[in-house]
């Protein structure tokens, strides 16, 4: 019982990022005595932190999770999407809030929205500015790891030449590290996901556009620009039509929001590619077959680096990974008919473990690396 | 979505105060799972035709039909027994009373037998639609005096979902709040549209409208002056449209 009640507790307060005693006691139906008297021995022993505060003018003693070393925050901009997270230096969230977007939204706005939000999640967990140490920028696009700006045109309208890391930076003063989302997948799955224990991983990446992170030898292989893993801008039909990015079509053109959505178009009027997933759930034939389709699309091309590449592992997420076997599967058999055949039988193709968290957590995991090769190296961290 | 019969269908709405045409023959179409935004300058009549389509405004002439059955006009309560659950600006809740009071005003469940009050079920039917919203107000029984303004919203919005409604109108509900609370309230607004409403979303800010809405349509001067596919239209066709640069009649 003590047990449960501790557990429930615990849960509540990292849910919330931060309550009252008595909130917690409204939240998880345990007594206000018996709230108290496990909120001392999580204080004692260093699971929580209590601190003073005042609710409707009366004083009140606010609980949080316990952060040793300081803070670190992630940032996922998406195309429809804005996500920020904050971290303990474990990789334990303790505060995080998504933002729909509008499409095509602006660089400026998107970024202040984001420094806003980060300063908001600060004040809920009840840190002090200086406890952040470092920010992830997850973005939707190769990044220049040198400049943060955008390496590939046409990906994020009024985005391009523009010092993304810096801008944000001097938003929040304090560093930030941005990288393709892909590659903070990756980083994510291997370190916490489907990819644990594994050296080669190709992380593939099916979303409002398909992209791929690949770490060799449990190191991310960036590329040229940041370049490396774009395999939604992979050649599948010569005459195809014009791609964002100036080719004929790319993988992009064929699996896609747009693309995909736009299938549905006259048969089931406007979706979002949540209701593409949903209807898939509900066994609607249509939607299920654009998903299948997309997986055997995207499995040819993903068959052909694995050739290349010979990863231990393929890791799907994004998503479109939501949408479970009815992708998957067709994936799979792509991958299997197209790649090489080895001794070794076809490489495994996993549903990623960390769903649509794995690209915040990629990003909380590169502000947290980076600020240890700061203290390591002895370098200040702001 | 499928382009089946609208669950509300509004046709040529006029409404006149005095000399001004706050309504000029408005129409407008919402269909199940549908966010269709209001947007306008002030004094389009975005919240004269929200408070006809609730019922609390008589129009001088047109029709507002809700899933087929027509809703006679000037009675609020009719409205809402017919499904359209609106939240109005001044958000309508009680500062004294607690979030499950507050989402029970006036319509409290009585206990067995007709003594007293149903707490345990008020409760946790209040429980299950802030989840189904995925709200974070930790508890529902805290008074709505320590609630954030983006929180209240939510408590307006949670209101709306006792008694099944069709249509949920949503007046200006990111107005004044914080970037974190116009996050949860956007996040709500999706949420609806996923249990299936259709919602007409009334906002000055394009940024927002245009983050969670289907199709937009543009108010000017009290006539339909634009209709816009949302994941089509750019910021600057409907700034255009708002401000009658471009023009639809007249």
């Amino acid at each position: 019982m003590r047990e449960a009640n501790r557990a429930r507790i615990v849960d509540a307060v990292k849910r919330y990022g931060g309550l009252t005693q008595v909130e917690l006691a409204s939240a998880t139906g345990v007594s206000t005595a018996t709230v108290s008297t496990i909120v001392r021995e999580l204080l004692a022993a260093g699971v929580v932190e209590t601190h003073s505060t005042s609710r409707s003018g009366r004083r009140a003693t606010r609980v949080t999770m316990a952060r040793q070393l300081g803070l670190v925050a992630g940032v996922q901009v998406g195309p429809r999407t804005l996500r920020v997270a904050l971290s303990d230096l474990a990789l334990d969230v303790v505060a995080d809030q998504s933002m729909p977007l509008p499409l095509d939204h602006r660089v400026d706005t998107t970024l202040d929205r984001a420094a806003l939000l980060v300063a908001d999640l600060l004040e809920q967990v009840g840190a002090d500015d200086d406890e952040l140490l470092a920010l992830g920028l997850a973005l939707p696009a190769p990044v220049d790891g040198a400049t943060g700006e955008l390496a590939l045109r046409g990906a994020m309208r009024g985005w391009e030449d523009t010092e993304l890391a810096t801008m944000l930076s001097r938003r929040i003063e304090r560093p930030v590290h941005g990288d393709k989302d892909a590659n903070l997948g990756a980083i994510a799955e291997h370190d916490l996901g489907a990819a644990r224990g594994r050296r080669d991983v190709a992380y593939v990446r099916i979303g409002h556009t398909t992209t791929a992170g690949l770490l060799l030898d449990g190191n991310l292989h960036r590329g040229r620009g940041g370049t490396a893993g774009e395999i939604g801008h992979v050649q599948v039909d010569p005459s195809g039509p014009v791609c964002r990015c100036g080719n004929r079509g790319c993988l992009d053109t064929v699996v896609s929001a747009p693309a995909l959505l736009g299938l549905l178009r006259a048969s089931h009027g406007d979706l979002t590619l949540k209701d593409l997933l949903l209807r898939a759930a509900d066994g609607d034939p249509g939607c299920r077959r654009v998903l299948s389709d997309a997986g055997r699309a995207v499995g040819r091309v993903v068959g052909d680096l694995a050739t290349t590449l010979g990863p231990e592992a393929v890791v799907v997420g994004g998503e479109l990974a939501g949408a479970g076997d009815v992708l998957l599967e067709p994936l799979r058999e792509a991958v299997a008919s197209r790649a090489v055949r080895t001794t070794h039988g076809p490489v495994p193709v996993l549903a990623g473990e960390l769903g649509e968290r794995a690209e915040i957590l990629g990003a909380l995991a590169l502000a947290r690396r980076q600020t240890q090769i700061e203290l390591t190296q002895g370098g200040t961290t702001s | 979505m499928t382009r089946s019969q609208p669950v509300l269908s509004v046709r040529g709405l006029h409404k006149s105060f005095g000399p001004v045409r706050a309504l000029d023959g408005v129409d407008l179409e919402v269909h199940r799972h549908e966010v269709v935004a209001l947007v306008g300058d002030n004094a389009a009549g975005k919240s004269t035709l929200a408070k006809v389509i609730a019922g609390v405004l008589t129009p001088d002439a047109g029709t507002v039909v809700v899933d087929g059955k027509a809703v006679p006009p000037g009675s609020p309560a009719t409205a809402r027994s017919l499904g359209v659950a609106t939240v109005f600006q001044d958000l309508a809740l009680a500062e004294n009373l607690d979030v499950v009071q507050n989402l029970f005003l006036g319509q409290e469940l009585a206990g067995k037998g007709g003594l007293g009050l149903d707490e345990a079920t008020m409760e946790n039917r209040a429980r299950e639609i802030l989840a189904s919203l995925t709200s974070r107000i930790p508890s529902v029984r805290t008074p709505l005096s320590a609630l954030s303004a983006g929180q209240r919203q939510t408590v307006a919005i949670a209101r709306t979902q006792l008694g099944d409604p069709k249509v949920v109108v949503l007046d200006e509900p990111t107005a004044s709040l914080s970037v974190a609370q116009t996050a949860e309230v956007l996040t709500h607004v999706q949420s609806l549209r996923d249990l299936g409403h259709g919602v007409i979303l009334i906002s000055h800010n394009l940024s927002d409208v245009l983050a969670v809405a289907d199709r937009v349509e543009v108010l000017r001067h009290g006539h339909n002056n634009g209709s816009f596919t949302a994941a089509e239209v750019t910021h600057e066709a409907v700034v255009a449209a708002i401000t009658g640069a471009t023009r639809l009649r007249r």
